[in-house]
């Protein structure tokens, strides 16, 4: 017998006397019943979660596949058969590689900055403080406005010619120019990541709050007995309660950072030149615009391969509590 | 013996509940007597032209009461790629617009019908009253597959108003690009004196959009350069003319500064604004300009202020077509609905009626020539370019080649790289490009 039924099975006998116990569970062999056809416990789980596989199976492995079996085929005409030559153009290109280190660094600048600035807010909005509520929901809009919609806010905020931020540097005497935040290189990149920090820090800030609500109040009033300060309760109190939640925060931001799509393409499109392409837009390009579809896929490919990777983390603690 | 008839029961309704359910999501409903045909044009989303179509789907419903045309709107850069996944997918609309060197791609991809038998049923002659041209380019492998839509050069449009508060002749526009600069220079001016310049002589959607090669390519076929070698086969890109043309394109931004800043993030529309508000003075457009600008500024009278003149002359007199063509899903049901509609939208009434609304110039002679057309100060230019004009490259890597120039341009006008650096490694990067197996 599964040491779940028996923990079950004892769990049951305790309650049995109880005159406010619901009554015996069911037998886990009892059967149910689905349009007159008698299913076991054990079995009627995996007919619950078929079409939930099965979609999963149709609207990502089945594609999945399908990408990897194109990245490993012969471009054009030519032999049949496996080939890796698609990756190797891959490993040989200086674009591929430029186009990494841009994607790597829009990562980790857009996460490090929704982690402190999404946490921050979280501290502030977990504080006695009027209009909480409405705060709250304040910081929750940008997370609302669509990726590509936030993209073309932006890039009307940093036009040069016609962008409230030049106008209002201009009024403040700060600039005599206009600053060309889209166009000059060593300012693309910056103006995006700052556009999309600014989208994707609700999201980590309710984790935050939500980890943040989480830790009880006793621990608090505990180290304060204790004589430990504000910054001592945060370090020993906060930050341990919030452990878990930056491992689901960080994988998960850095999963979505490294997919980020429209709020570039809207923006800058990859450009000037190739100064803000990442993983995203390139693959988008090299597909659909280029039309080479093996390469595309390997790029896919080895994409997913980084998503993976990044996600160990999550995964393990995942399985861990599991 | 009860317990199993119950049991068959059971199972014969179950199973003719998933026979049904099944059935009905791959069997679409069929109406006895309308065809309903799915109709994609990126112009739907355009005001004034989106109107136009809609006008000439209520005259083609009317005069075909068993077709109905649902229209499906998209956008100018997105067509390509939702057209390729619903062509793959067996989805495609029925009946697309798509431009001339999309075509190519689509006759590769098995993604167009073809419209020869059509054509034939049609009669001798059918076919007469088209341009050579855009046929040729409608051909593939001695099909036609599409039918031509419409067929433009582009010329230099500006603003008279502002020529004349530059102290410039508007009915002189520049002949050549030295007087081409020197106009763009005088026209660049603070006009409300507060220190800031807001007036610029020229613009150009210097970002990575399709509608670029149509204002670059007519630049630097006039300085008698070229992408490719003849043969197609390699980059032409460090030849003495195409450093010339790209240098005066990029100088046009660093050096004389005689266009608005942040150029490489304009798309076309921008540009249009920006002509619309008077910021711009002139730009490389076409027959559709006009009606766009008028409708984003109607106080600007652009029929009045505005004006066509041809690109100017540099080693040659020459600049590049626009065309489109009309194609049918090689997946429809309804092919000779479909077919019916094509020659519906390419037929010389309804092509008259897209001149009238959008200024566009038709592929076909007997539109062209109508009083209409010829005494157009718009359309007069630009069909009087159109036998100097040439297509872009139509081959399936143009695309690609096109953006290692545009990457270069880029690089250059904002200085991530030298002009001849970049210029440089867009000519490796093309060459790398041609080298891949064909």
């Amino acid at each position: 017998m599964p040491a779940s039924t028996r923990s079950w099975r004892a769990r049951a006998e305790v309650k049995a006397g109880d005159p406010l116990s619901p009554g015996p569970r069911p037998h886990p062999s009892t059967a149910i019943r689905v349009l007159g056809f008698s299913l076991r416990d054990r079995h009627s789980g995996y007919v619950f979660i078929a079409p939930a596989i099965l979609l999963l199976v149709a609207v990502l492995a089945y594609p999945a596949l399908r990408s990897l079996r194109l990245s490993l085929a012969h471009p054009g005409p030519g032999p049949g058969g496996v080939t890796l030559l698609q990756y190797g153009e891959l490993l040989g290109s200086g674009l591929f590689r430029q186009v990494v280190r841009n994607t790597a660094l829009f990562v980790v600048a857009s996460v490090a900055l929704h982690v402190a600035l999404g946490l921050g807010i979280a501290l502030l909005l977990n504080r006695p403080l009027y209009g909480r509520t409405a705060f709250r929901v304040l910081a929750l809009l940008p997370w609302v406005v669509p990726d590509v919609v936030a993209g073309i806010i932006w890039k009307w905020i940093l036009n040069p010619l016609y962008g409230v931020l030049n106008e209002g540097l201009f009024r403040l005497h700060v600039i005599a120019a206009p600053v060309e935040w889209l166009t000059a290189p060593t300012l693309v990149l910056p103006s995006v990541i700052l556009a999309n920090v600014w989208r994707g820090f609700p999201f980590v800030m309710i984790i935050f709050l939500a980890g943040l609500q989480s830790i009880p109040a006793e621990l608090y009033e505990a180290a304060a007995i204790d004589g430990a300060g504000t910054v001592q309760r945060f370090r020993h109190v906060t930050l341990p309660g919030l452990r878990k939640i930056f491992v689901v925060a960080l994988a998960l931001d850095t999963i979505w950072e490294v997919r980020r799509f429209g709020l570039i393409q809207a923006m800058t499109g990859g450009g000037p030149g190739t100064l803000s392409e990442v993983l995203s837009t390139q693959v988008f390009k090299q597909y659909f615009q280029f039309f080479k579809f093996e390469y595309a896929s390997a790029m896919a490919i080895a994409m997913t391969g980084l998503l993976l990777v990044v996600s160990l983390p999550y995964v393990r603690m995942i399985v861990r509590e599991e | 013996m009860m317990h199993r008839t119950w049991l068959w029961a059971r199972s014969s309704l179950l199973l003719t509940l998933t026979v049904t359910v099944v059935l009905g999501l791959l069997v679409p409903a069929r109406s006895q007597d309308v065809v309903t045909l799915r109709f994609s044009n990126w112009h739907l989303v355009e005001t004034v032209w989106g109107r136009s179509l809609r006008e000439a789907i209520n005259i083609f419903e009317s005069r075909n009461p068993g077709i109905r045309i649902s229209p499906e709107p998209i956008s100018y850069a997105e067509k390509e790629p939702r057209y390729q996944i619903e062509c793959a997918a067996r989805r495609m609309p029925d009946v697309v617009k798509l431009h001339n060197f999309s075509l190519t791609l689509f006759f590769e991809l098995g993604c167009a019908a073809d419209l020869t038998s059509f054509i034939q049923r049609e009669g001798p002659g059918f076919l007469k009253t088209w341009y050579d041209t855009p046929m040729q380019i409608m051909t593939h492998k001695g099909k036609i597959m599409a039918m031509p839509g419409d067929f433009m050069s582009m010329v230099v449009i500006y603003n008279r108003d502002l020529f004349k508060a530059a102290g410039l002749d508007p009915d002189k526009p520049p002949k050549n690009w030295t007087e081409f600069l020197e106009y763009a220079r005088r026209l660049t001016r603070d006009t409300d004196g507060d220190g800031r310049v807001d007036q610029w002589g020229f613009s150009m959607p210097a970002s990575k959009n399709p509608g670029l090669p149509l204002r670059i390519l007519p630049v630097v076929f006039s300085f008698g350069a070229d992408f490719l070698t003849p043969d197609g086969r390699s980059s032409a890109m460090d030849s003495r003319e195409f450093r010339e043309a790209f240098t005066y394109i990029v100088e046009l931004a660093t050096v004389h500064r005689v266009v608005p800043p942040g150029v490489t993030t304009f798309g076309p529309g921008d540009v249009r604004t920006q002509m619309a508000s008077r910021r711009v003075a002139m730009k490389i457009g076409s027959g559709w300009s006009y009606p766009i600008i008028n409708d984003l500024n109607p106080s600007l009278k652009a029929a009045e202020t505005l004006e066509a003149a041809p690109v100017p002359v540099g080693r040659k007199q020459t600049t590049v077509a626009w065309l489109s063509g009309w194609i049918m899903s090689p997946h429809t049901r309804n092919p000779d609905a479909a077919w019916k509609f094509i020659k519906f939208l390419s037929s010389k009434d309804i092509e008259k009626k897209f001149f009238e609304d959008n200024r566009v110039i038709s592929s076909r002679r007997d539109v062209n020539t109508l009083p209409l057309v010829r005494t157009d100060k718009f359309s007069r230019v630009i069909v009087s370019q159109l036998s100097q004009a040439r297509l872009e490259p139509l081959i399936k890597e143009w695309p690609e080649i096109f953006d290692a120039f545009a990457t270069a341009l880029q690089e250059a006008i904002t200085g991530a790289k030298t002009s001849e650096r970049a210029l440089a490694d867009a000519h490796a990067r093309v060459n790398a490009i041609l080298a891949r197996p064909r």
